[in-house]
């Protein structure tokens, strides 16, 4: 499982897997992370990951097939680690009050919405990385049953909190912004806190679960805000 | 040194007037644009002459019409946009610098050439600094953009600064190039010959949607191609969406995407771009070569 490599600016190269997005696939991303960082820590100004893809940017440039033969060179196996066990707990108020597209979603899979709210509730979702906005999560592990076309004309705006299917993906919107996902609750979690030198709670590979909340549960942890909780 | 605080007062704004400076490195793994002066290469060029940090705050301004009064003396610099400015009504010039007294009034009107004006000041720009940055961002700084009323910090002292009356020139010349330098980005690669031939070849405009986020050029390809899966992008990225349209991502722009990268600008051709205006038309240079 070794990923090629391509020299995409002077300053910026990427590492990509040919094979399906997977837990497997992120263990072999989170071990070549940490070699870069090894190897090239000093170098290193930025990384950007994605599901297929490592990126990096260095301070100066390198000479031409240093990374591809340093790739090469690398007995990945060895250095690969077990995905972290932590599970966060993220409360969801699933209702039409938070959740505007509930309803529709249900009727448009021809289920009920409790059946809906079970399907999305029951899985764990493994943190692949973070884009879109600050603090968005993208996940990896929606049931195939609720993939979902994104809407075709997107909302101006969704609420901050908002937890969301888009095509395959689900993900809980951390702040108010514009978007095209179906909303079926809201979380009373905060999920990006630009005043904290680490502004996130979770880090890439962890996994998520969504639990259910009733509306009063979530007016309640709305106003007394509380940090998510792991197990 | 002693450095006192004093105030830039915005009287009236157009949209999108923003604190900037060299951007947020670092973040992007907490899903963290870059930001930072959409033009940096007029960003340093202001704090070269100010013999400020090359990174230091600077006020980007998108739109004619803005009005600001500063409550204390300093030095200023204008780069960028060549634009008509008055100084307590009189004409000045827009670019180089300029001192400052107590209860001067700057006026930005009519853009000539170019589509952003800096105002670089001594020392920069004192505006809270989060994640290692000044540059206002939303979710990230309270501000997103200035409104009337704002009051932006500088320090101040009672005596002018000194400073040597250096002629340097600032030179319009380069943000006029059409011709913008970009490697071949990773999907680069998926496009067949013909695409790759036109993208070389042909003349693009710059499209009404042109923000901090994306500049989008207003012709459509024959070709396109499919999303995948979510990858980074950066500033300068080109992506090519599967509607057929070109994408230029600029310093806002979030830091993955899933529309196909065929191209990746450098930092002097997101300046240039960032200097057009909507109708102007670019070339692409692609260096194969890197």
């Amino acid at each position: 499982m070794k990923p090629s490599v391509k020299q995409i600016s002077p300053l910026i190269y990427e590492f990509e897997w040919d094979s399906k997005v997977s837990d497997q696939l992120l263990q072999h991303q989170l071990s070549l992370k940490a070699n870069l960082q090894k190897d090239f820590g000093s170098a290193i100004i930025e990384l950007r990951m994605g599901f297929k893809t490592l990126a990096v940017v260095l301070s100066k440039p390198l000479e031409a097939t240093l990374l591809e033969d340093w790739v090469k060179s690398l007995n990945l196996k060895k250095s690969l680690k077990a995905l972290p066990e932590k599970i966060w707990q993220i409360p969801v108020c699933y209702s039409k009050e938070t959740g505007r597209d509930l309803e529709a979603l249900a009727k448009h899979k021809n289920i009920s919405q409790e059946e809906l709210i079970s399907l999305h509730s029951q899985p764990l979702y493994r943190l692949h990385f973070y884009g879109f906005l600050p603090g968005f999560m993208y996940l990896n592990g929606l049931k195939e049953e609720l993939h979902t076309a994104r809407k075709s004309v997107p909302d101006l705006t969704v609420p901050v909190g908002s937890v969301a299917i888009g095509g395959s993906q689900t993900g809980i919107y951390p702040s108010s912004s514009p978007g095209g996902w179906h909303l079926l609750g809201q979380t009373p979690i905060s999920l990006f806190d630009s005043k904290l030198s680490i502004p996130v709670f979770a880090i890439a590979g962890e996994r998520i679960e969504f639990t259910p909340i009733t509306i009063q549960e979530f007016e309640h942890l709305t106003k007394h805000p509380q940090k998510p909780i792991s197990r | 040194m002693i450095k006192d605080i004093g105030y830039l007062k915005i009287l009236k704004t157009g949209p999108g007037t923003s604190i900037q400076d060299k951007g947020r490195v670092g973040f992007a793994q907490y899903g963290v644009p870059t930001s930072g002066a959409l033009d940096s290469r007029s960003l340093t060029w202001v704090n070269h002459l100010l013999q400020n940090n090359h990174s230091d705050a600077v006020l980007e301004i998108c739109q004619p019409g803005l009005q600001i009064q500063f409550d204390s003396p300093t030095l200023i610099c204008l780069a960028g946009a060549k634009a008509a400015i008055k100084l307590n009504g009189g004409v000045i010039s827009s670019d180089g610098i300029h001192e400052i007294r107590e209860s001067d009034l700057l006026e930005i009107g009519y853009f000539e050439q170019g589509s952003i004006l800096y105002v670089g000041i001594k020392n920069g720009f004192q505006c809270e600094k989060i994640m290692k940055s000044r540059s206002w961002y939303a979710g990230i700084t309270a501000e997103v953009f200035a409104k009337k009323g704002d009051q932006i910090p500088y320090f101040t002292k009672q005596d002018l600064p000194n400073y040597t009356a250096s002629k340097a020139r600032w030179d319009f010349k380069w943000s006029q190039n059409n011709i913008i330098e970009a490697y071949p980005g990773p999907e680069w690669g998926l496009l067949n010959q013909n695409t790759k031939d036109l993208i070389e070849s042909m003349q693009f405009t710059i499209s009404e949607l042109k923000n901090r986020m994306a500049i989008q050029l207003s012709e459509l390809l024959p070709n396109s191609l499919p999303e995948m899966a979510t990858a980074p992008v950066y500033p300068g990225t080109v992506q090519l969406t599967s509607g057929g349209k070109l994408i230029v991502l600029m310093k806002d722009a979030q830091v993955t995407g899933g529309y196909a990268r065929i191209l990746q600008i450098s930092e002097e051709g997101i300046s240039i771009l960032a200097q057009k205006q909507p109708r102007q038309l670019i070339r692409f240079l692609v260096k194969k070569n890197l």
